[in-house]
């Protein structure tokens, strides 16, 4: 009776505590009660309301590592130009399958020196997989399929830069190499000048009794311009600095120059005709870098890049000349995911980027797209829309709002307020305007929002890397000891095995479907079962190559087998992952 | 069969060694170019550095030779590339040729001088994994490099597609009977297989192929390794055979690439190869020459190839084969259309074509102009009698039963004449590169006159003249971000003033012989500093005391 009753208590102490990991995981502790769709109480706290410096991001790359041996692992790839590490953190579930053979997705960000948060949102991705694994029922399917390479940053330099150095919102886009901007002969020679040391490289502005511009009354911190005939009281004179070289300009010859993202080697055309474009495709040590990492991972199949800003979801291609090489298929896909980040990111717009944006040759997104077959995003982050949830029609409204969010929400944090100053070639002047972190970045409340919101999409993204599963296996005894053996691999995800590109140029290998266990004699890919329309392979019928499995489709093969029983049947596709069944 | 060639092929190998070693008559393989190069460092140490820019795939050296005195990076200067391509041997000795007697003639105290005023770089061999093929048992006209991480796309790694039928250490063609081909012999040379043509009623008799090509599963073979002519971002041919995973993705052009563009000062960029704007220059095509990608030689620079293919044609007499003006992802468009210096190349010989005979069928046709018929004409005339290798039967795995000849044009003959030839070849095209020297640009700071306004303020009025012949950079040039141009800087005293004129000023393409007047108010005593010049036109400098 008392063990019965023991053992009834533990019965519903079980359900209970069953009860409440139903999705995973304890709803409440003694200090916390869980808000939907974060961890409650995750192994590694961080603060998504700051940025993170190189070091501040390795310390939490390490942290992620130490709490979740068998969840991340973490590596560098290269090195920059001056000899920072490119990190990048595997999260998969290490345990099942070696990541390898599983579909991969990459995610980059900062290629961009000043667009750091990009970092942040890559490093929340590989946080909230990590502290979800077990969890979340959605999240541990993802990780015990998927292997994501996560690389938070591919420009160190530029975002040590960045931070440390006095910058303007815009600098540096590129990395640190310096190259002579103004052709003088000299590099780097005559850059920003932070007059107020204030590690912030703002605005110069003079009086003057025919300036084109004067003070907004409805914010006399912002300078509006004047009316045709209306005499003003201020001229701008450009960003913070002196003239150093003497040679009658401002700030003109700057560290870098460059655009790291018209470095890749699809469609690369030199500077004159892409202006940023460095010397020949992957010249750049970090992007070499991340090709070669990619070119060692075949098994990657969907990417996705992070910049800044205005709120978009763009693919490729960069260049009109190449949408005649988007095929039906591929579009498919990108439509399919990009409607969806349509509805998941409000204030975001899913665009094609030489159509909506502007033309890029030489750009990642069509390096992946192109030469490797890689369906591949790249979302623009930040949009002036999430300021108070409104869309602006003009630059001026923008601009208001940007003053009157620091204003009633910031407190006036992001602005330098206009100082004197006595300028060795413009006299009297005043120094002030938005500091380097506001407007393309998001203020720190705002960020774990958006940062979760792009992840999402992103995550959705991933699920449609190919699933390959096999769908059925049927022998049929032929007499004589022969055996007609059935196979069909299912797909069901968005993504084929071979994007479009790929399948009319040969990038990827074709897929194997292998089947062990008695000698075949002959080996068919079945294009239609019913009517018994079938093509043999001659050479190596054992080893069935599939030039593609299309998305939410199947692949019927077909073996003569003699003497045949204890089948295996193994499925290597390079972009689907590898796998053997016993039958 | 592979048990079997092992021994033999290792036996031929050995015989082979000494050959190439010490034989002074034939085309260098890669350990001599590396001896005869050392030996040209050890023996003009004043005027040549070596280095090895890179290795291939292959483990083969990228090499190049430096060649002027002192400060040699502020000095004009001329690439020299060869072995752009793996079968053309003949671009390497050219190039090293080149290197020798210009070195030889600074001790004659004949170019001396000039290595005072011009550098030259020297690429003797960017193919060395290819070029290799020359030397081994199994000679074929390769032009791949050794990096074997690229598959048929397929999943299958491959080495040279290809078997020696019958024996001979050469691949040469396969013809194989059949009624569907499209090939017959040559009415007027039973050698050369060409085309039938349908159009007056010809009929083929042959399927054509290379010598035991192991054909894949469509029909389709690929050849291994990187081409790095076809590797360069000008018009880069994307997933065609030969061309690399993306544009300058091999070591090599990377390096020659890196190379070129920390040397500011080079102008100009020779190289041998098939491409050939010297017999005849590019022609200007407007629509080619607009738009944003451009395709198409700028007028400008358009003269220039004309003069300097007069030059060269003056000097080296119609030696060089007909014109062609480049191919996609190749080196020497690259010289000019990314890296934005003039660009010459020429393939150095070519077997003289006799016009299309005006008496004959049709005025011009792709079987006259069939360049196997051309060049066994030339071969017999000159009692070249081993460079055809008579059809004789043989038997394939894929084509069992059927019957099939092995024969053709010894691997490399057409692109590489016998040996002896080179020395006159390489004396020619030494004096065309230097008279290329000759025309560099070259700033100098001419009539530099003082006036005295009053009151401690003067005008200083100098004229920057270009005193070469060519442009002081290209009109292409003058787009590309990397191509230095002329910069005039003006340095005065602390406590003098510049109350005009511009301290620095960065000037577009000088032309040859033609002057750039700049004047400056200057406020104050003292002396004034006037630089002008650029790495690849050389700097002057005058002080002006005021």
């Amino acid at each position: 009776m008392q063990i019965t009753l023991k053992k009834g208590i533990t019965t519903i102490l079980s359900a209970i505590l069953i009860a409440i990991t139903c999705n995973g995981q304890e709803e409440v502790t003694e200090h916390f009660f869980k808000a939907s769709g974060t961890p409650v109480n995750p192994e590694v706290q961080v603060a998504w309301n700051r940025y993170y410096t190189n070091e501040g991001l390795l310390g939490i790359y390490r942290e992620l590592e130490r709490a979740h041996p068998s969840l991340v692992k973490l590596e560098s790839i290269g090195k920059s130009f001056e000899g920072r590490d490119i990190w990048v953190l595997t999260v998969t579930n290490h345990k099942n399958r070696y990541h390898g053979d599983k579909p991969g997705f990459w995610i980059d960000g900062n290629i961009h020196a000043n667009e750091i948060q990009c970092s942040e949102i890559a490093l929340y991705t590989a946080w909230y997989l990590a502290e979800n694994y077990g969890q979340n029922r959605f999240i541990t399917g993802l990780m015990d399929d998927k292997v994501f390479y996560i690389a938070p940053t591919i420009n160190p330099d530029g975002r040590h830069n960045y931070m440390h150095e006095p910058n303007t919102v815009n600098s540096p886009r590129s990395g640190t190499i310096p190259l002579d901007d103004d052709g003088d002969g000299e590099a780097a020679e005559d850059g920003f000048d932070d007059l107020n040391n204030d590690g912030h490289i703002t605005q110069m502005r003079r009086r003057c009794e025919f300036g084109e511009y004067r003070e907004d009354p409805d914010d006399p911190r912002r300078l509006v311009r004047v009316r045709p005939g209306e005499r003003g009281e201020f001229e701008l004179l450009g960003w913070e600095g002196i003239d150093r070289d003497g040679d009658g300009r401002i700030n003109e010859d700057r560290i870098g120059y460059y655009d790291p993202n018209r470095d890749w080697g699809w469609n690369w055309q030199p500077d004159y005709v892409q202006r940023g474009a460095y010397h020949y495709p992957f010249a750049l040590p970090e992007n070499k870098a991340v090709r070669d990492f990619i070119l060692s991972r075949p098994n990657i199949a969907g990417a996705q890049s992070y910049h800044n800003t205005g709120g978009m979801i763009l693919r490729g291609p960069g260049a009109a000349e190449d949408e005649r090489l988007m095929r039906p298929v591929d579009r498919r896909v990108y439509d399919a995911i990009g409607e969806l980040g349509d509805r998941l990111l409000p204030g975001y717009r899913y665009l094609v980027l030489y159509r909506d944006l502007y033309t890029v040759y030489g750009g990642q997104i069509d390096w992946f797209h192109f030469n490797r077959g890689i369906y591949t995003f790249t979302n623009e982050l930040m949009t002036s829309y999430l300021y108070f949830y409104e869309q602006y029609e003009t630059r001026d409204d923008s601009q208001r709002a940007q003053f009157d969010f620091d204003r009633y929400l910031l407190f006036e944090d992001a602005f330098v307020p206009w100082e004197k100053y006595d300028h060795p070639q413009f006299g009297e002047i005043e120094i002030g305007g938005f500091k380097k972190n506001f407007g393309r970045i998001h203020p720190g409340f705002m960020f774990e929002q958006d940062a979760h919101r792009n992840m999402a999409f992103t995550l959705h993204h991933a699920y449609h890397t190919p699933q390959l599963d096999i769908h059925e296996f049927t022998v049929n005894d032929l007499g004589a000891g022969l055996s007609e053996v059935i196979t069909v691999i299912s797909n069901s995800r968005l993504i084929p095995t071979h994007s479009g590109i790929d399948v009319e140029n040969n990038i990827e290998r074709p897929d194997y479907i292998t089947l062990e266990g008695g000698e075949v004699l002959a080996g068919m890919k079945v294009h239609n079962r019913d009517l018994n329309i079938a093509e043999e392979q001659k050479v190596n019928p054992a080893r069935m190559e599939i030039a593609n499995i299309p998305g939410m489709g199947l692949v019927t093969v077909k073996w003569i087998v003699e003497g045949g029983r204890d089948y295996r049947v193994t499925v290597d596709s390079a972009k689907g992952g590898r796998f053997t069944r016993e039958f | 069969m592979k048990s079997f060639l092992l021994p033999l092929m290792a036996f031929i190998l050995i015989l082979a060694i000494p050959l190439s070693l010490y034989g002074r008559d034939d085309y260098p393989d890669h350990d001599r170019l590396a001896a005869r190069l050392k030996s040209l460092e050890a023996d003009y140490p004043q005027y040549v550095s070596l280095q090895s820019l890179t290795q291939t795939a292959g483990g083969k050296d990228i090499w190049v030779l430096s060649i002027g005195t002192d400060n040699l990076s502020d000095r004009p200067a001329i690439a020299v590339a060869g072995g752009t391509e793996g079968d053309h041997l003949l671009g390497t000795e050219l190039a090293l040729r080149f290197a020798g007697m210009l070195l030889k003639e600074t001790v004659s105290g004949k170019t001396g001088s000039l290595l005072d005023s011009v550098t030259f770089y020297v690429f003797p061999d960017m193919t060395p994994d290819a070029g290799e093929q020359y030397f081994l048992p199994l000679k074929y006209e390769r032009k791949g490099n050794a990096n074997s991480s690229y598959t048929d796309r397929y999943g299958n790694a491959i080495d040279h597609p290809y078997t020696d039928l019958n024996n001979d250490g050469m691949i040469t063609l396969m013809r194989v009977r059949d009624r569907n081909g499209d090939w017959i012999p040559h009415p007027d040379d039973d050698r050369v297989m060409v085309k039938a043509d349908k159009g007056i009623g010809e009929t083929g008799r042959y399927s054509v192929y290379p010598e035991g090509v192991d054909l894949l599963k469509d029909d389709r073979w690929t050849e291994a390794g990187v081409n790095f002519n076809r590797n360069f971002s000008f018009k880069f041919p994307n997933f065609t055979s030969g061309a690399g995973e993306h544009a300058v993705s091999e070591e090599e052009s990377r390096a020659i690439a890196s190379f070129l563009f920390d040397a500011k000062n080079v102008y100009a960029v020779v190289s041998f190869g098939s491409a050939n704007n010297l017999t005849e220059p590019l022609s200007y095509n407007e629509r080619e020459a607009s738009g944003r990608i451009i395709t198409g030689i700028l007028e400008g620079d358009a003269r220039v190839n004309q003069m300097v293919s007069r030059k060269y044609n003056e000097i080296t007499g119609d030696i060089s084969g007909p014109a062609a003006a480049g191919s996609d992802g190749d080196f020497f468009q690259w010289a000019y259309f990314h890296y934005g210096r003039h660009s010459f190349s020429t393939p150095g010989w070519s077997f003289p074509r006799e016009q299309p005979g005006n008496g004959g069928r049709r005025s011009r046709s792709e079987r006259d102009d069939c360049p196997a018929l051309h060049f066994l004409k030339w071969a017999d005339e000159q009692g070249i009698d081993d460079v055809f290798i008579p059809w004789e039967s043989a038997v394939h795995p894929m084509f069992p039963g059927k019957e099939i000849e092995v024969g053709g044009i010894r691997p490399f003959a057409m692109k590489n004449p016998p040996f002896e030839m080179t020395a006159d070849i390489a004396t020619s095209h030494y004096r065309f590169i230097l008279a290329l020297a000759e025309m560099r640009p070259e700033i100098r700071i001419r009539n530099v006159e003082t006036e005295v306004l009053g009151r401690g303020v003067y005008r200083i009025t100098a004229d920057i003249v270009n005193s070469g012949i060519l442009p002081t950079v290209s009109e292409l040039g003058e787009r590309v971000r990397w191509v230095q141009k002329t910069v005039v800087r003006l340095e005065t005293d602390e406590g003098q003033e510049t109350l005009s004129g511009n301290r620095i000023e960065v000037l577009d393409a000088v032309q040859g012989g033609k002057t750039e007047t700049r004047s400056w108010l200057i406020k104050g005593r003292g002396s004034v500093k006037l630089r002008a010049g650029a790495e690849n036109t050389g700097f002057d400098e005058v002080i002006i005391r005021l």
